[in-house]
């Protein structure tokens, strides 16, 4: 990679340069990733979703967007040529997720455990061990209404290589323009990878307990991440000010607020956003864009 | 003279081998090491109702009437604890498993290697033992837990995986 950049040198650079990638995150789940995200994409018009949720997508309720392709996401899994009596146990050793164990010269597979990673083709009798193309997932791509290049990946029910789909998804992010990523829920292996490019980072969070508890966890990933990143506190006038004061001894800048309203509610249980629901939350989203990009610089 | 030499070796080697085999014949039968999956390091502990995720296990030798107990390791697997924590167990030549529940995983891996499988087994190990001794535990045909049982609390892991 390091070769290709050296390589190609400015362009490289300039690629870089008019490129802007938002992400969509929070550490509690419902808290309004999907309503933040596609209100800016309907926002900013002409931009790129993501949807890398792959557990749960649903940004395309709200955008209803046109799916021209879709392509189906594999992993490759082991199996255990057993009748040629090898001894399989340096798999069962080498893996990091237990899939495999051996016992008693019977080779017990776990698949829902593997992760596809080729480990027993490298450390297992040699020729003994093959693989197979098993499916955990596809990915979808379509356009959306005003100018939204939408992509989304769904994981196969009972598969649990989130990751593996979005890798796929990662292919298709583009290389200039606005790109905005929505998040999973939580703070483990799916938030790392869906943050992991994004210049900037949008916290959603509610003025909860527990909000604040998961807030405080994504902020100590994006810190480590070394992503700059602003919050967002949805059903505002719910809890407490614990979230609000948090942010302003820590100077963590509050996006927006979004009040506890029922009308708003019952606009996102029909598959609508804040923007149909009024006007004005358009030029909020919109400077909500503008302030990102002045903070880092673009 | 160097042939007969041969052929005496030969001869005691063949007894001994012999001795052998009955030695593990007659131990074959009462030989057994349990595993218990436990909550101390003695034999007054709490039998652990997890058994992938469990503190320690009493290894007991129902021939000597001794044991000894060993950290889980597997505890802070992951994924898969109870999978590691069988392949640890069979690695150990253990020929039995008593604990509060077993999951699936579990199941399958100590049914593989024909490991004799007691759970729903509560109280102190001392107890467990007892009853193991006396063939008053009842063997389990199947896996009692779904996945994840004693994954829950003290994981740290936030929503999903």
């Amino acid at each position: 990679m390091y070769n290709l950049i050296l390589e190609q040198g400015l362009e490289w650079e300039e690629e870089v340069g008019c490129k802007l990638i938002i992400s969509v995150a929070s550490g509690k789940g419902g808290t309004g990733k999907t309503t933040i995200a596609t209100n800016l994409a309907l926002s900013a018009g002409y931009c790129q979703l993501m949807d890398y949720d792959v557990e749960a997508p649903n940004a395309s309720f709200f955008l209803n967007p046109d799916i021209k392709h879709v392509k189906k996401v594999t992993i490759k899994h082991p199996y255990f040529l057993k009748e040629t009596g090898a001894d399989f146990s340096k798999c069962a050793e080498f893996c990091n997720y237990n899939a495999v164990a051996v016992v008693k010269s019977e080779v017990v597979f776990f698949p829902e455990l593997c992760h596809g990673c080729g480990g027993c083709l490298l450390v297992g009798p040699e020729g003994a061990v093959r693989e197979k193309d098993v499916i955990v997932g596809e990915v979808e791509k379509g356009y959306a209404d005003p100018g939204i290049n939408f992509f989304k990946g769904n994981l196969k029910p009972g598969s649990m290589r989130t990751v593996s789909i979005q890798s796929e998804l990662d292919k298709s992010l583009e290389k200039s323009g606005l790109v905005i990523i929505d998040c999973p829920p939580g703070n483990a292996c799916s938030m790392v990878f869906a943050v992991k490019d994004s210049d900037y980072s949008i916290l959603v969070t509610e003025p909860t307990p527990y909000g604040l508890n998961d807030l405080l966890i994504s902020i100590e990933v994006l810190k480590n991440m070394n992503i700059p990143y602003g919050v967002i506190i949805n059903r505002d006038g719910i809890g407490n000010d614990e979230v609000e004061n948090y942010c302003k001894r820590n100077n963590i800048k509050i996006l927006l607020k979004i009040p506890n309203d029922k009308e708003i509610a019952k606009f996102y249980s029909r598959g609508e956003t804040l923007i149909e629901y009024d006007k004005s939350w358009k030029s909020k989203f919109e400077s909500i864009l503008k302030e990102i990009e002045k903070e880092i610089g673009r | 003279m160097e042939q007969r030499w041969e052929e005496s070796d030969d001869i005691c080697k063949n007894s001994h081998s012999c001795l052998v085999i009955i030695y593990n014949l007659f131990y074959w039968e009462v030989d057994m090491k349990i595993a218990i999956s436990s909550s101390g390091t003695s034999l007054d502990s709490n039998v652990d109702p997890r058994f992938g995720r469990c503190q320690y296990y009493i290894i007991y030798d129902t021939n000597t009437d001794s044991f000894e107990y060993v950290d889980n390791e597997s505890r802070q697997a992951m994924g898969g604890a109870g999978i590691q924590a069988s392949q640890f167990l069979v690695n150990k030549n253990i020929e039995a498993v008593i604990s509060g529940n077993i999951g699936p995983n579990s199941y399958r891996v100590l049914s593989a290697a024909s490991i004799k499988i007691y759970s729903g087994v509560t109280g102190t190990v001392k107890d467990a033992v007892e009853k193991f001794k006396k063939d008053e535990l009842k063997g389990t045909s199947a896996p009692d837990v779904q996945s994840h049982f004693g994954a829950g609390s003290g994981m740290g892991r936030g929503g999903r995986l």
